[in-house]
């Protein structure tokens, strides 16, 4: 029985049972993968890249590594897909949305073993989020009118999204390194003008917050050390002699002396180059390319302090904070935007000389130097910093408050439940489902903490029965303890994100009965 | 299937529910992997310990006794291992010295985690113990810690001394202790009386002689000879200095040239021409006084010729040439001049002034000694000397060690006895602290407390003493109160080590505790290794980059843009790009 060929060779497919099998295989091995790294007590991956080098990498950022993971199975795509979209987002609670998407799934599997239409569930689960949406919509706490409560809020925030993290044991300076750039933000939620340069050496704890932007260059030679209120222009220009870059141009002479004239003219180009800089009235001047010697004797010679090779990084930022625009012809002076700010200095960070400027225009720019013992340390560092700067300007926009330590988990299991006792019909099964899945990230954090996890949920289900618990597991104790007094707290966005997004992610991954494999695109060798 | 396939090697975790094994292999089989590595240097540890010849990829052989160079060189791919090697180098940019120690320590450590593990205790609370027992024990640290004076010049000298008496170099220490201790003090800016900047003090290395011969130079050395090519002077008394980045050779232009000539009276002329040009550059430059000349080095055309060499001996100017670029800054700093990038700006107020320039014989080579420099910057010069490559080479990582030490002593002005002595001090204090703490704690405290004896014990071992009998005593001397008592190494028994003038900064023990316990903790808390593949647009631009050179075809050229614009794109290689296109632009000129 021949059937003719459909599909392309190469190209496979899969159908119903095997199809959903698939995918619900891929997404409980990612979240298994992940779920250890939960929690205050999870522990770290090592990423070592195949690439040459071997790299390494240790992290605790559930994005982290599932970013760096190579995957063919399309529904544990999904699942690292949300945690980026969780991570642009919100910025932390990039595990949590994977662990909660694959207990949901890992319901679901269950469900479908018993002849309930993945329809039905979803729709089952979809009431469930709304209700969950709803209780904790209903528990939120929100201290917007009460600043000094407000900051307080978000040192907790803070801590405890850094408690978690590498930065555990100094969270408290942390948190109030974090909390202080983000205050200086005023509400945007700009983290471009929060600048973390990392320099090894030195403690964790010698991290600090410095107002204004730090640029991890050399000023030239001869050059002024110091320069108050400083005009700056920020430039991209090549400040060799401008080529005339056709291929094959070339002048041709007939003697010695002219090739001299024109290396003059060359040099003259330089110099006309370099005076027009100078016309823009400025004392400072940084260049994203080289300045090669001879410009940079004439800024020195001029008294201008000149910084070439700053990087993409460095001069966008730069121009940023200190108002001006990146400027590659000088023909028009009137037509630049010059940066300002009142100081630059050269200062010494460790054994490495950097370049300070304070006092810039735009007054919310901040530099958080990070010390630590190696890179492995700083990079995770910057990695966890970053979490809690994102999840707190998130947080001073929508000021909403919830408490942590699977507290907002057990409130929204103990609604959903209620819920699915009052629907009738399957979709209840699907709803019941819902409030298990929700139950295992309690589960989950206990058991990384080495507790007992059966006998904790157990009691905190039980706390929770009474009205207004604030009931969570404390794993420093390993007991069920009140967040509130122990200061956890968590930002409501941040719930609220994890909670639709898995769900989202999950009711898409259970839709799926078919699986098609395209072939791959043929490539020609490179060489 | 493709899924099925891709979720297979997976598979058994899916399965592993309560399942921890596979968690528990990863954990042994790291910190194994992280103490073979400690196993490896544990026997260069201290004044006996012994070196550790290394014979690299392409054939270089290396004798050192430098933990980080050791480790350095032994191309670990375990990741643990791998984190072990970055211990010991972060020492050495934060101490410098006591890479070895770091290493055993953090061995040590590891040992004893096993042992909790398997008696069940969770990593997070060995990990906080570890923590707590570590600040603890840099307090300690600080108690034992003697104050010092800066101008104390003897005990900087003891405390070099003890750092180089573990080296190869240990019977030239009478001489380098002190040469490291003066270098530090000539470069402290007593503006900043904390600071030292290591890269103020210049290390000139010079095959022949013995290390006796090495010296401090106050000017600079330059590992190059005056060129001689057409008898110009060797020998240059008040001294003016010019150091340029242009290059006195016929004129060159960055767009292509050539120049055409007709006949043979043009040819005549155009040669009479380049004469006149290098003519006019040399009187300019000799208008203004200067007699001596330090030519940075060009890739992009020659820095003289000979013609230009010889103008430059006709009017007596002394020559110096092939200058690296990253040098300059340092010449300059100790010259207290500035460079020049232009004829045009060729004055005699950007000179340096120096008494004596003279080109010295050392064995079969030459270099360049400038001293006597007018308003010298504060930099150094040491020059190196040794009968071969390797003994050289021991030398000038020994001297970077003891000039680290001192460093440390400038900027943390405490010392501590050496000789095992406050390892076990340690040892003992937090082995009475952990009986007043609770649980699980006061237990991991006690194993941290008895991973620190391995020190001491080692250093017995070393030495070839009964590492049990000296460490039992050592211990029972403590217990009665005596916290300077150490190994004297040389005696083979116990006396006050303090009086034996070892001592070590206190700087290198307390980040020896703090590294060593940082990378066990960051150890400990892995539970899984991830295979990830890295983004490869920088290898790939790499290597298209060198296959440009080999082919240069238009093809690959077009490749070679696409990805730089790509990786530009990604915003993965900041930097890399611009190095790339500094490339670039470099080989264009070359073709």
């Amino acid at each position: 029985m021949a059937i003719e060929k459909i599909l392309k060779d190469d190209a496979s497919e899969e159908k119903g049972e095997r199809a959903r099998m698939a995918s619900f295989v891929g997404a409980i091995a990612i979240t298994d993968l992940v779920k250890t790294t939960l929690g205050p007590k999870g522990m770290d991956k090592i990423l070592q890249s195949t690439g040459r080098g071997h790299e390494v990498t240790v992290t605790n950022d559930g994005a982290t590594i599932l970013k760096s993971l190579h995957i063919d199975n399309p529904a544990a795509k999904v699942l690292i897909d949300i945690s980026k979209v969780q991570d642009d987002e919100v910025g932390d609670g990039t595990t949590s949305v994977v662990v909660l998407a694959g207990e949901l799934l890992r319901e679901a599997e269950k469900l479908v073993a018993a002849k309930i239409h993945p329809m039905t569930i979803i729709s089952g689960y979809r009431m469930a989020a709304e209700c969950a949406r709803n209780a904790l919509l209903q528990r939120v706490v929100d201290n917007k009118e009460n600043a000094e409560k407000f900051k307080s809020d978000l040192m907790k925030i803070a801590m405890t999204t850094l408690s978690s993290k590498i930065l555990s044991q100094d969270k408290e300076h942390f948190a109030q390194l974090a909390v202080d750039a983000v205050m200086r933000l005023k509400g945007s939620t700009n983290l471009e003008a929060i600048q973390i340069i990392k320099k090894p050496g030195g403690s964790l704890k010698d991290s600090f917050l410095d107002e204004g932007f730090i640029l991890d260059k050399k000023i030239g030679l001869g050059q002024p050390k110091r320069i108050e209120n400083a005009k700056i222009l920020v430039a991209n220009t090549a400040m060799d002699t401008d080529k005339v870059k056709i291929y094959g141009a070339r002048v041709r002479v007939d003697s010695m002396s002219k090739v001299a004239e024109i290396e003059g003219a060359e040099k003259e180009k330089m110099r006309e180059k370099v005076k027009k800089i100078l016309g823009h009235g400025i004392n400072c001047f940084v260049n994203r390319q080289l300045i090669y010697n001879f410009p940079e004797e004439l800024f020195a010679d001029a008294g201008i302090l000149a910084i070439e090779h700053a990087d993409f990084d460095g001069i966008e930022r730069l121009a940023l904070v200190t108002g001006g625009e990146i400027a590659s012809t000088f023909d028009n002076p009137e037509s630049v935007k010059l940066g300002h700010c009142k100081l630059i200095e050269e200062i010494m960070i460790g054994e490495d000389k950097l370049i300070h400027f304070s006092g810039v225009e735009m007054g919310q720019a901040c530099t958080i130097v990070l010390r630590g013992a190696s890179h492995h340390v700083l990079d995770e560092a910057e990695r966890s910093l970053h979490d809690a700067l994102c999840v707190l300007s998130q947080t001073v926009n929508d000021t909403r408050v919830l408490l942590g330590g699977g507290w907002p988990e057990m409130v929204m299991a103990k609604e959903v439940d209620e819920l699915a006792r009052k629907t009738p019909g399957k979709k209840s099964h699907a709803i019941e489902a819902f409030s298990r899945a929700l139950v295992a990230i309690p589960t989950i954090i206990a058991d990384n903490a080495g507790l007992d996890s059966a006998d904790l949920v157990a009691k905190l289900r039980a706390e929770h029965h009474k009205e207004g618990c604030n009931a969570g597991i404390d794993v420093i104790s390993g007991s069920v303890g009140d967040m509130a007094e122990l200061g956890i707290s968590e930002a409501f966005k941040v719930k609220q994100a994890v909670l639709l997004s898995a769900t989202e992610a999950a009711e898409m991954i259970l839709r799926v009965d078919e699986i098609i494999t395209c072939a791959p695109r043929k490539r020609e060798d490179r060489m | 299937m493709a899924a099925v396939t891709a979720a297979q090697p997976r598979s058994s975790k899916t399965e592993s529910y309560v399942d921890n094994k596979r968690k528990e292999d990863i954990r042994q089989a790291n910190i194994k992997a992280a103490r073979a590595v400690a196993d490896a240097v544990r026997t260069s540890l201290g004044p006996k310990g012994m070196d550790k010849m290394i014979s690299t990829a392409n054939g270089e052989v290396i004798i050192t006794n430098d933990g980080a160079t050791i480790l350095n060189k032994m191309e670990v791919l375990q990741p643990a291992a791998k984190m072990l090697v970055d211990l010991s180098k972060s020492q050495d940019s934060a101490a410098g010295d006591g890479t070895t120690t770091v290493v055993v320590i953090a061995g040590a450590l590891l040992k004893q985690c096993l042992l909790l593990l398997t008696n069940g205790i969770h990593p997070t609370v060995i990990s906080d113990s570890l923590h707590k027992a570590s600040t603890k024990a840099v307090d300690v640290l600080t108690a034992m810690a003697v104050p010092l004076e800066i101008s104390d010049r003897e005990s900087l000298i003891k405390s070099a001394s003890t750092s180089l008496n573990s080296k190869v170099v240990s019977q030239y220490s009478t001489l380098l202790a002190p040469l490291a201790v003066d270098s530090v003090l000539s470069v402290v800016d007593p503006a900043k009386p904390d600071m030292v900047d290591l890269r103020d003090i210049k290390i000139v290395k010079k095959l022949g002689g013995t290390v006796d011969d090495t010296e401090l130079v106050k000017g600079l050395v330059f590992d190059k000879k005056a060129s001689h090519a057409a008898g110009g002077p060797t020998r240059m008394e008040n001294a003016k200095i010019a150091v340029i980045q242009f290059q006195i050779s016929p004129p060159k232009t960055d767009i292509e040239q050539s120049i055409v000539v007709s006949d043979y009276t043009q040819m005549d002329r155009i040669l009479k021409e380049e004469r006149n040009y290098i003519l006019g550059m040399i009187k300019k430059i000799k208008a203004t006084g200067c007699n001596v000349l330090l030519i940075q080095k060009s890739i992009l055309r020659d820095a003289v010729t000979d013609l230009s060499l010889h103008y430059l001996a006709k009017a007596k100017i002394m020559v110096i040439k092939d200058v690296e670029r990253e040098d300059i800054e340092f010449i300059t700093k100790t010259l207290n001049c500035l460079p020049i990038a232009n004829i045009e700006h060729f004055r005699a107020e950007k000179l340096g002034h120096a008494d004596l320039v003279e080109e010295v014989s050392l064995g079969d080579g030459k270099i360049v000694k400038v001293t006597g420099i007018k308003d010298m910057g504060r930099t150094t010069t040491v020059l190196i000397r040794g009968s071969n490559q390797l003994v050289i080479d021991e030398a000038e990582r020994s001297l970077h060690d003891a000039l680290c030490v001192v460093r440390c002593l400038v900027s943390k002005r405490f010392l501590i006895a050496g000789g095992g002595a406050p390892e076990i001090e340690l040892s003992r204090q937090l082995g009475a602290w952990s009986k007043v703490l609770h649980g699980m704690e006061g237990y991991c405290v006690r194993s941290f407390a008895e991973a620190l004896e391995v020190i001491p014990y080692t250093l017995a071992e070393n030495a070839g003493l009964n590492p049990i009998a000296i460490v039992t005593e050592l211990r029972n001397r403590h217990a009665q109160g005596e916290i300077n008592a150490g190994i004297n190494v040389r005696k083979g028994q116990i006396t006050n080590i303090l009086e034996e003038n070892v001592v070590q900064p206190l700087l290198v023990s307390t980040s020896a505790i703090t590294l060593a316990t940082e990378c066990v903790r960051m150890i400990l808390k892995i539970d899984d290794i991830v295979n990830v593949r890295i983004m490869k647009w920088q290898s790939t631009a790499k290597y298209l980059l060198s296959s440009r050179i080999l082919y240069g075809g238009f093809f690959l050229n077009f490749l070679f843009c696409l990805f730089v614009f790509f990786s530009k794109l990604c915003f993965l290689v900041n930097n890399e790009t611009i190095h790339m296109q500094h490339a670039h632009l470099t080989i264009q000129a070359l073709l």
